[in-house]
């Protein structure tokens, strides 16, 4: 390959080799510190990107806000949980799961995939329903589906032990793994963005009815972004839980559908850029708050703020990104390739349906 | 009374007002004429709050208009009807009358203006207790004026009263308007497409295009139409014409 | 038979409540378009504000140790005063924002208000024993009726019937409607949008205190998540009645307590816990066969 060859490849695929060269960064950053809390911190955080990621190749380009991703990742955690954890606990506690799965015992990479299928699986079902409905509506049926699935799953005994946790899953603790997970997750919604998926399904966010009128079949597109990033969040919920050893459903609930959603808000839901950057920035500030939590001296001051305070320093942070830059820290556009060839940047993706307009 | 320095309005990034300015004096009767798109509607929303100019002042008597909600604007004396016939349909007719008067405090006047309203208007007093959503689009547009004039405006500013009604309606509405103006000296500010009816009985005429004043004079002078239809349509606009003679020339 | 009217009435009191908290998610839909899903933390500010605020393990009862006027007086105050404050700091900034915005902002406000409350009162639920003489069941014919269902549904007519002279009767009222119906138009004829909007905050904040009430002293238990499950089905109650319409909020209200409670007698054993999904199963249903709701004003659905 030739030099200017190579130069123009970086180039096309900059957006995620960018972002991916930024979040290595941060991993070795965190390596470095030796701090054993730090790394927990970064692994939770490369799989929560992954599940971010997948969630805004549904929402950034559909327009159509979700608040059933969670939901998928539960499934996918459950579904690995079942695939990895000891036969010998699941026959005496999962009586209900089907013999192939209570009798062994997968290896990480089966788990993981099958976390992605079965929750790909579920979106195909459910999808059907949801992709004939518009905006709120099927916000709303989102919504439904995250309640539908918490409340199966924390009654469904024999399956998934409902109240009790499941447990005995294999961890995994290197952060390069889930690294790997969250760049391939990168790919593809890199990928499906470039794609004529992608533009179809932006065209239908900006105008739902100038594209159905283009011959654009707006439940089908929105069906694969919906299968597509379904099947990511359930990867990552597989990650999940070989990251946790230990699986219980209310943890797949209300909270974490809210943290998920301030990560891809506050970075721009309408960018991949956006939605890496969220999660980086979010775990940052978090990350700070919780430091400030545990006591920290300023000088001669101890400052210490009471427990809780990092969930309402998160609620305050989206409500000021709400009111002053709905469209994102990013601006709902993708990171800029730094060496400017012939052609000036790339358009950028305003996500007019979930955030308004900028003012000029 | 009203003066109307200079607006420019943007709807994103889209300029809908370059420049307009207008003055109306009290008891003039003026019309705004232009083709779709040209700005009348925005003028008379940025006059009445609706959206607020970028750049430019609005001033009412002298108060600075700009930049105020649309309901201190109506309490100021400045009242809008906007093109649609607003009216509110699960409201019954008299309480969309009332709505009007809300923000007055002489009461007794109040129920003498609403009956003076529903002489001017006999169908509506036969509707009064029903959903004003069933009224037919002419009765619809007496409802929006008399509710309007219900908030005993010093200007009121009409957005094409006589679009999508019947011209025997619409002589109607004009005849009514125009018989409170005699009556009371409200001052009118009309939007209107056509401008037949306009040079009637108009004082002082605008003519927009494209978001900006292309002509301005008295209804008197400008009786002929010519230079009404050229502002209108854009013959006086040198730029396009030339621009169109070089594409086919 | 008397089985199925003692379900019948169960199935009336549950849904009183669940209309109750419909009808201020619907009211706050109606006027501002915004589906709040803070009105279930709410809820709960109102059951907590009972207690003096203290993270012990046992609480001791605050405004809830008051006469009874008062302390209705006092829980709505509190109520109110959050619910004014969430338009303040956040809603009133958001008013030309788009229908998810204001749905993630009410999200958010809800999550400020649930660790808010977790921060002062800590995270152990605790017990509280208000009203204990409406546990006591009441003899009417051969049913055995605990007297707080019948003050639930009761409650609930009166309130609706208060709201409703309020809508239909006042200069208030009046006003509001108009603004749910055509909020721009109702500003040029000079309704005061700040105003409508406080005063319909004000409505869901007081209604939220009354379902707070009556559901505490039902169940008995704080949690710092209790408003959650009211919200919950307030929300579907008003999906499947159909946004914007109160009537709509009160019959989804009933509806969907009829049927939760139709399933949880009826429903063999071992599906019983299923109970909330196959609810909301339905409501997904309802919403893809008549997405306006089963009483339909506002559709969700734009018409071109």
């Amino acid at each position: 390959m030739t030099g200017s060859g190579a130069v123009r490849l970086i180039e096309k695929y900059w957006v995620v080799i960018g972002l991916s060269s930024i979040v290595a960064f941060v991993i070795v950053c965190v390596q470095a510190t030796r701090n054993d809390n730090l790394i927990v911190t970064i692994d939770e955080m490369l799989i929560r990107m992954t599940v971010v990621v997948a969630t805004y190749i549904f929402i950034g380009n559909s327009g159509v806000l979700s608040f059933g991703h969670i939901a998928f990742m539960c499934i996918g955690a459950y579904a690995a949980g079942w695939a990895s954890c000891d036969p010998s606990w699941k026959q005496l506690m999962l009586t209900g799961l089907p013999e192939f799965l209570q009798d062994n015992q997968y290896p990480f990479m089966v788990s993981v995939t099958g976390a992605g299928a079965l929750s790909a699986l579920v979106a195909l079902i459910f999808g059907v329903v949801v992709i004939c409905m518009s905006g709120v509506v099927a916000s709303i049926a989102t919504f439904a589906f995250l309640v539908i699935v918490n409340s199966v799953y924390s009654n469904w005994e024999s399956v998934t032990a409902a109240t009790s946790s499941l447990i005995g899953i294999p961890t995994v603790s290197s952060p390069w793994i889930f690294f790997a997970f969250a760049v391939f997750a990168m790919v593809c919604a890199f990928l499906f963005q470039e794609s004529r998926y992608g533009l179809m399904l932006r065209a239908s966010r900006d105008d739902e009815v100038a594209a159905k009128s283009s011959a654009i079949d707006v439940a089908r597109v929105r069906l694969i972004a919906l299968v597509l990033s379904a099947f990511l969040v359930g990867l990552g919920g597989g990650l999940y839980a070989h990251f946790l050893g230990v699986l219980t459903v209310d943890v797949f609930y209300m909270s974490l559908t809210f943290i998920t959603l301030s990560m891809l808000i506050v970075g721009g839901v309408g960018s991949l850029s956006g939605a890496v950057l969220g999660v980086l920035m979010v775990t940052l500030i978090v990350e700070a708050l919780r430091a400030l939590e545990g006591g920290v001296s300023i000088g001669s001051v101890l400052v210490q703020l009471p427990k809780g305070f990092q969930e309402i320093g998160l609620g305050v942070m989206m409500a000021l990104i709400l009111i002053f830059r709905p469209t994102g820290l990013t601006r709902s556009r993708e990171i800029p390739f730094p060496w400017q060839m012939r052609r000036p940047n790339v358009q950028p993706r305003a996500a007019a349906a979930i955030a308004p307009v900028e003012r000029s | 009374m009203l003066e109307v320095e200079d607006i420019h309005v943007n709807y994103g990034r889209v300029a809908a007002l370059r420049g307009i300015s207008l003055r109306v004096d009290e008891s003039e009767l003026v019309c705004i004429l232009g083709p779709n798109g040209a700005g009348k509607s925005t003028t008379l929303a940025a006059i009445a709050g609706g959206v607020r100019p970028y750049r430019g002042a609005i001033r009412f008597n002298h108060a600075s208009l700009t930049g105020k909600p649309p309901e201190t604007i109506s309490r100021l004396g400045v009242s809008l009807v906007p093109e649609g016939r607003h009216v509110f349909a699960t409201l019954s007719v008299e309480e969309n009358l009332r709505i009007g008067a809300y923000q007055r405090r002489d009461r007794a006047r109040v129920e003498s203006d609403l009956e003076r309203a529903l002489e001017l208007f006999p169908r509506l007093r036969e509707r009064l207790s029903q959903p004003a959503g069933r009224l037919s689009g002419g009765e619809q547009q007496m409802l929006v004026i008399c509710r309007a004039m219900m908030t005993r405006p010093r200007l009121m500013m009409i957005d094409e009263p006589s679009l999508g009604l019947a011209p025997k309606i619409v002589d109607q509405v004009y005849e009514a308007l125009l018989q409170r103006r005699h009556q009371e000296g409200v001052t009118l500010l009309i939007n209107e497409q056509s401008s037949e009816r306009v040079l009637e009985f108009a004082d002082r005429i605008y003519v927009l295009r494209s978001g900006s004043v292309r002509l301005e004079g008295r209804a008197q002078d400008l009786r002929d139409g010519v230079a009404i239809m050229s502002a209108y349509f854009g013959f006086d606009d040198h730029s396009a014409s030339s621009s169109a003679q070089a594409t086919l020339g | 038979m008397i089985g199925f009217l003692q379900n019948l009435i169960d199935a009336l009191s549950l849904g009183s409540l669940y209309a109750l908290a419909a009808l201020g998610i619907g009211l706050m839909f109606g006027v501002l378009r915004l589906i709040n899903f803070a009105h279930g933390d709410l809820i709960t500010v109102g059951a907590y504000a009972l207690i003096v605020p203290a993270a012990d393990a046992t609480a001791r009862m605050f405004i809830g140790a008051w006469p009874l006027p008062l302390m209705v007086l006092g829980v709505c105050a509190v109520v109110v005063a959050f619910a004014l404050l969430s338009d303040l700091l956040l809603f009133r900034h958001l008013r030309r924002a788009s229908a998810p915005t204001l749905m993630i902002a009410s999200f958010a406000a809800g999550y400020i208000i649930e660790n808010g409350i977790l921060v002062v009162y800590g995270a152990r639920p605790k017990a509280i024993d208000l009203w204990p003489d409406l546990g006591r069941e009441m003899e009417i014919g051969a049913l055995h009726v605990p007297r707080l269902q019948l003050v639930t549904i009761g409650v609930t007519v009166l309130l609706m019937a208060a709201l409703t002279w309020f809508l239909k009767r006042t200069r208030y009222g009046v006003q509001m409607r108009a603004a749910a119906e055509d909020f721009a138009m109702a500003r040029y004829i000079g309704v005061r949008a700040n105003f409508v909007i406080g005063l319909a905050f004000s409505i869901s904040g007081i209604l939220a205190a009354v379902a707070s009430l009556l559901y505490i002293s039902q169940t008995g238990g704080l949690s710092f998540t209790l408003g959650v499950p009211l919200m919950l089905f307030g929300l579907i109650a008003t999906v499947i009645g159909g946004m914007g319409s109160l009537l709509g909020a009160v019959v989804g209200g009933l509806a969907v307590g009829f049927v939760s409670s139709m399933l949880q007698a009826y429903l063999p054993e071992g599906l019983r816990s299923f109970r909330d999904a196959f609810v909301f199963a339905i409501v997904i249903l309802i919403l893809l066969l008549r997405p306006s709701g089963l009483i339909p004003t506002k559709a969700l659905v734009p018409r071109i």
